[in-house]
């Protein structure tokens, strides 16, 4: 019996002829904030939906909380908060009878004054209008009755599918901060995103994926290893005095500053030739889960 | 402007072929059965005679002018050729004015040089060309049936003027109304004004000294389906009246540029309506929740049963009396239904035959409904929590039932009243309701088998689901008028629905439609814990 929350094993799941997800691995461990990386068409949503017992796995195999998410899917729900990537409301329901609704369905009743609180207290820092028609909300608005929902009844484990692709960088901040929270408190949380910096601020561990399989799966710090760090500063020293620094890859002078690449391990010997040649204007800047990125979506991306 | 038609024209090419397709056929059905069952001018005779007697079939037909045939074909059809006409146009009114702003598309299309008016311009000329082409084959229906060229001419030039001017006021309430569902149902309750003013209008009209002519009271005259109607297509052939639906198109056009040039895009003139910040706390659960999202819907469903019943229970008083002077009459009559009993009896069981197509289709509606769930996403939050997906379909499936009952009741209460108030003696007041309950095999057969089409093959519910009703009341009602053998009749439910009022009623039909419905649920439900949401 492992501590794992999400456990998934070479899942695979074909539509047709279309292959969605192709040997797909995810484990996510307890009280951990998970990022869940990939572009769009990735597969991200499809594993989601196989977690939550909506669609079925083709092959291999998924777990939640140890427990097959397809035949136990009501007894898992009772302990999962899920937000969806596009919501969809009830056009004729106000966004405050929605979120009722769903947080009924998820044992509210059993709480009613805590509920009450909770969700008075998400309206409040979400800034939202629950007395709308589900038809007048915008996305980021329809976002906030899952999210509002998914928050205002407590769960062990949080599935959010890019919960704020709709979201103003003000309620990112709150998002954040419910994130931190939830996670705070224990609980675990599974965030899928194609937006690097909101997972680099908030995941304890991420998982790259591409065409439905795992390429990556780590700490962030540990996926940093795997990349080089950048160095720059102004340009001044002469061609000689570059060609001194060791290790260094990919140099040259670009709009008045000179750049290069060394590997992580490698940076404290190049610090006291830099010094020594007195460089201006030092920049040195681990890498970006951007650069992450774009190394495993390189020949798509482009 | 050419592109913003071709759009349009492209949009609606389906929806609309089949709406003027099957006006046309109407009209064509309606004056070849006509023209064979009721050949006979002493058959008519006895009809008109009847009708013109009773408010409640004036009410739902329409002017009698006398008992030629085409003129009796125009007395029994117009009015729905009309009603047909004028829901078209408002539904494309809406669909190409307040839709269109209500889902952000109208400000694509208002930001190009197109501007805000001349999409407005494009849904008129479109929907005139629409009401043409259906005023040609309402025309071309009646002429296929044997009617003369002329009166069909003027029949179809008729149900087009009626559609261009609710053409008008679909357009307009769409100024009004802050979205789609709200803008059309000011629009259907506007044209179901209009066929009630006119039925009032003729069920308070004169009666000419044959009694076979009735010349309509004022307010015929306030309605444009009233209008369409006095032109009295095969008989006067009068086309001025509609001079008075051009008359609203373009008040209702005119006021249209007025309001617009004045409001923003997406703004309307009536505010919309504010929700609770909470949900009752009934709202709890998914039959709450379909019960939340369908009543208005079964409501109206109800009021069309109540509606049915009502007339079934009115006629028994009148036909009892008109029957006893005229035995052919009563001969007549009961050939309609199959086996025995009083003429109050084969009548309301007739009429309630048509209850019966109500309760099936308020069924159907709630499976789609459940369909429309699943494919707008909805039903994917629900299903995140704790919620089976048997028990989801369960629930609406249940609500089905109830929806069933609450139909058939309100039908037979209806009726048990008129009948009661038309002094009808010979009637006992568990006749109405046990036509009702007869009704409720043929609807629980399409609510058990339209849900098993949902768990197999979801994507085409909806569009099987009406199929399947279409067919099925196509087959129970003109089957037999139209020749289709026995066995083609028989793939209809309704074809099984038992005539309980009279002696020795055969219950087997209905037994078989139970098991299927039954089986089928069972099935249904069954296979849904196994299937994807998709």
């Amino acid at each position: 019996m492992s501590d794992l929350v999400i456990e998934a094993r070479g899942l695979v799941k074909r539509f047709g002829r279309a292959t969605a997800l192709d040997g797909l691995d995810l484990g996510v461990s307890a009280g951990e904030v998970h990022g869940f990386l990939g572009p769009n068409g990735a597969g991200k949503s499809t594993t989601i939906r196989i977690l939550l017992g909506l669609a079925r796995a083709s092959g291999g195999s998924a777990t939640l909380f140890g427990r097959d998410p397809w035949n136990d899917a009501v007894e898992l729900h009772r302990r999962v908060a899920y937000v969806p990537g596009d919501v969809s409301i009830w056009p004729n329901l106000s966004g405050g009878e929605a979120i009722d609704l769903i947080g009924r369905l998820r044992g509210a009743a059993a709480d009613p004054r805590g509920y009450a609180e909770r969700k008075a207290r998400l309206v409040d820092v979400f800034q939202f209008d629950p007395t709308k028609k589900g038809r007048a909300y915008s996305k980021g608005n329809r976002q906030k009755v899952a999210l509002v929902a998914a928050f205002a009844t407590p769960a062990d484990l949080y599935i959010l599918d890019e919960p704020t692709s709709g979201l103003d960088p003000v309620m990112e901040a709150v998002f954040n901060a419910e994130i931190r929270r939830v996670a705070g408190e224990g609980s675990t949380v599974l965030l899928s995103s194609h937006i690097l910096s909101e997972v680099e601020q908030l995941c304890d561990r991420v998982s790259i994926i591409r065409a439905g399989k795992t390429v990556e799966t780590g700490t962030l710090e540990a996926l940093r290893h795997l990349t080089r760090i950048e160095v720059s500063f102004s340009a001044g020293p002469t061609d000689a005095q570059l060609a001194s620094i060791p290790s260094a890859r990919d140099l040259e002078t670009t709009g008045g500053r000179v750049n290069f690449t060394v590997e992580n391990a490698e940076l404290a010997a190049v610090l006291p030739v830099l010094g020594q040649l007195a460089v201006q204007g030092l920049v040195i800047a681990p890498p970006s889960l951007e650069e992450l990125f774009l190394r495993h979506y390189g020949d798509s991306a482009r | 402007m050419t592109a913003l038609l071709l759009q349009r024209a492209r949009r609606d090419r389906v929806q609309l072929a089949v709406w003027i397709v099957c006006t046309g056929l109407l009209a064509y059905v309606t004056a070849s059965a006509v023209g064979s069952t009721y050949s006979g001018e002493q058959e008519r005779e006895g009809i008109m005679r009847l009708a013109v007697a009773n408010p409640a079939i004036l009410l739902l037909r329409g002017l009698p002018q006398g008992t030629a045939l085409p003129a009796f074909v125009f007395f029994q059809i117009f009015t729905y050729l009309a009603l047909l006409a004028a829901l078209m146009s408002t539904f494309l009114a809406v669909r190409h004015s307040r839709a269109e702003e209500e889902s952000g598309r109208a400000e694509l299309i208002s930001a190009t040089p197109a501007g805000r008016i001349r999409p407005t311009v494009a849904t008129m000329v479109h929907g005139v060309a629409a009401n043409i082409v259906l005023g040609a084959a309402v025309a071309l229906g009646f002429i296929a049936g044997a009617m003369p060229v002329a009166g069909s001419l003027v029949a179809g030039v008729a149900a087009a003027a009626v559609g261009i001017a609710f053409l008008g006021v679909g357009l307009l309430a769409a100024q009004f109304a802050h979205t789609s569902r709200g803008a059309n149902s000011i629009s259907v309750g506007l044209v179901l004004l209009a066929f009630v003013l006119r039925g009032v209008g003729d069920a308070l009209g004169t009666p000419s000294a044959d009694g076979l002519r009735l010349t309509s009271a004022w307010p015929s005259w306030l309605s444009p389906i009233g209008w369409g109607q006095h032109t009295s297509a095969f008989t006067a052939d009068d086309l001025t009246p509609l001079l008075l639906c051009a008359g609203l198109a373009l008040v209702c056009g005119a006021a249209v540029f007025a309001l617009q040039s004045r409001r923003d895009s997406g703004a309307s003139l009536l505010p919309g309506l504010a929700g609770h910040a909470g949900a009752p706390a009934w709202l709890r659960g998914p039959f709450a929740l379909a019960w939340r999202l369908q009543w208005p819907t079964i409501v109206a469903w109800c009021v069309g049963g109540a509606v049915f019943g009502l007339v079934a229970g009115s006629l028994s008083g009148v036909v009892v009396q008109a029957a006893q002077q005229n035995p052919e009459l009563e001969g007549m009559l009961k050939t309609l239904v199959s086996g025995e009993g009083t003429v109050t009896q084969v009548l309301i069981s007739a009429m309630f035959g048509l209850v019966g197509f109500v309760a099936a289709a308020c069924a159907a509606q709630g499976v789609i409904r459940a369909r429309q769930e699943e494919a707008g996403g909805t039903a994917e939050l629900l299903l995140s929590t704790p919620l089976g997906r048997v028990r989801w379909l369960a629930c609406y499936l249940l609500l089905g039932l109830v929806a069933i009952a609450l139909v058939l009741l309100s039908a037979g209460l209806a009726s048990t009243v008129a009948v009661f108030a038309s002094g009808d003696d010979e009637a006992h007041a568990g006749e109405s309701f046990a036509a009702a309950a007869a009704q409720i095999p043929a609807a629980i057969c399409y609510l058990g088998v339209l849900a098993l089409v949902f768990v197999l093959v979801p994507s085409i519910t909806a569009a099987l689901g009406w199929t399947l009703l279409g067919a099925g009341v196509f087959l129970g009602t003109f089957g037999g008028l139209v020749g289709l053998p026995q066995w083609v009749r028989d793939l209809s439910p309704f074809t099984h629905t038992p005539a309980v009022l009279a002696r020795d009623t055969d219950l087997s039909g209905a037994a078989w439609l139970v098991a299927v419905a039954v089986a089928a649920a069972s099935v249904a439900l069954l296979l849904m814990r196994r299937r994807e949401l998709r």
